[in-house]
């Protein structure tokens, strides 16, 4: 008898192959596989094979770019973790005292110009209103992004829906709708450039957003 | 040597990995421009949330810089392996919080109008490659399509999917493999697997 009978009489040889390449083995059933593993070219090959068609699921989701925010939140950490520790933790006050000077920062002020990246950004504090936490609209090369932390989530059943409003005009949407993380955290791409408009608003709405607004503005962001 | 004098963005990703383990921060930027798109694309599915794909995604790119020097190319390319760090996170994540998205997004819900926004962006090439990988598991009959989707998408076991679906573990187990071993064949004729 070979090797390979012997293992198939001790094990349901190829049957865990590819759940366990799915990472669908229970804890205890994986280990006993990896052992197996050890022992059995069949199984070697099959998870090999299998293993590459897992790798490649990712690229079945429906594909998007990251976040803009998400690049400059992983950079500074990691930056602040290449200057030491110390540092690190400097930068993180530095990021909490930011939160809360915005927060009592007056509507439509500009804020400051900072720089990542290299890219210069115009930073305007928002105004909040009804709801607690704070927002601030970064502009970089005419694209808004809203960046919100500490705030309310919007409720069961209702998202955070963004519009844009150029003078007198009724607010249209931006077509971006959005939730924040238990942190009150939210980085918020505006699609588009921001030519001509006034202000960006922000009304909580029924999950799925609405054409026009049905709640007064919770934050505004005045360009103008 | 010659590699420490280059442009990091004519670096191959392989060589990136090279700097990222000596601390390099601008080589690591250039891996996440080229990646960070899967990776949230990936996490986005997987939690149905942008600000849940959002954090899954800074945690995973966060831990490919402090353990870059785990990378080890014989068992796949850097893209498999962030990838496969922002799949554990999200695992993570669900195991943590008892919460998984809904195995297939609905079009047109609010989450994904959420994330369509920054779509006109995706590069036409990784649109294509998506839309042959997407088209191959579609193809799949429901039953295996479903098994797959549950235990990669949303990190269930073969045992809890087969007490949902009031199924045999076996039978599950044995779907998992004929539905792998198809797509495998059809990813080949894409040539999207060697």
């Amino acid at each position: 008898m070979s090797d390979r009978d012997a293992m198939s009489e001790t094990h349901d040889c190829g049957g865990d192959a590819a759940a366990y390449a799915l990472g669908a083995l229970e804890p205890q059933e994986a280990e006993a596989f990896r052992a197996h593993l050890r022992e059995c070219a069949v199984c070697r090959d099959e998870v090999e094979a299998l293993g590459g068609v897992v790798q490649a699921l990712p690229m079945a989701a429906p594909q998007y770019e990251a976040p803009r925010g998400l690049k400059r939140r992983v950079m500074q950490d990691v930056r602040a973790e290449q200057a030491g520790p110390a540092r690190f933790e400097r930068g993180r006050s530095r990021l909490v005292a930011a939160a809360a000077a915005a927060t009592v920062a007056a509507a439509g002020v500009v804020a400051g110009i900072e720089l990542t990246a290299g890219t210069a950004a115009t930073v305007i504090s928002a105004q909040v209103s009804g709801i607690s936490g704070s927002a601030q609209l970064r502009v970089t090369d005419g694209r808004g992004e809203l960046v919100v932390n500490h705030l309310t989530p919007p409720g069961h059943g209702h998202v955070y829906e963004v519009w844009l409003q150029s003078g007198s005009a009724a607010p249209v949407p931006a077509s971006v709708l959005f939730d924040v993380n238990s942190a009150g955290h939210a980085d918020v791409g505006i699609p588009g450039r921001l030519r001509g408009v006034s202000a960006v608003l922000v009304t909580p709405e029924p999950s799925g957003g609405r054409p026009k607004p049905t709640h007064t503005p919770v934050i505004v962001a005045r360009l103008d | 040597m010659f590699s420490q004098r280059r442009n990091p963005k004519e670096l191959a990703d392989e060589d990136l990995m090279v700097r990222v383990r000596d601390g390099d921060a601008r080589a690591f930027e250039v891996l996440f421009d080229r990646h960070s798109g899967p990776a949230f694309s990936l996490a986005y599915r997987m939690c149905g949330s942008r600000a849940r794909a959002e954090d899954v995604v800074q945690d995973a790119f966060l831990s490919v810089w402090r353990a870059g020097a785990r990378y080890d190319q014989s068992r796949g390319s850097v893209r498999a392996w962030i990838l496969g760090v922002v799949h554990n996170r999200a695992i993570d994540w669900f195991r943590r919080e008892s919460l998984r998205a809904a195995p297939s997004l609905e079009e047109g819900n609010a989450a994904e109008r959420v994330a369509a926004a920054e779509l006109t962006e995706v590069t036409v090439e990784r649109r294509a490659e998506a839309d042959r990988v997407r088209d191959a598991l579609h193809e799949l009959p429901d039953e295996q399509r479903q098994v797959i989707e549950l235990s990669y998408y949303a990190g269930f076991t073969h045992q809890e999917i087969a007490q949902m679906l009031s199924l045999p573990p076996g039978t599950v187990k044995g779907r998992m493999r004929l539905g792998l071993g198809k797509l495998r064949i059809s990813l080949a004729e894409e040539g999207v697997l060697p």
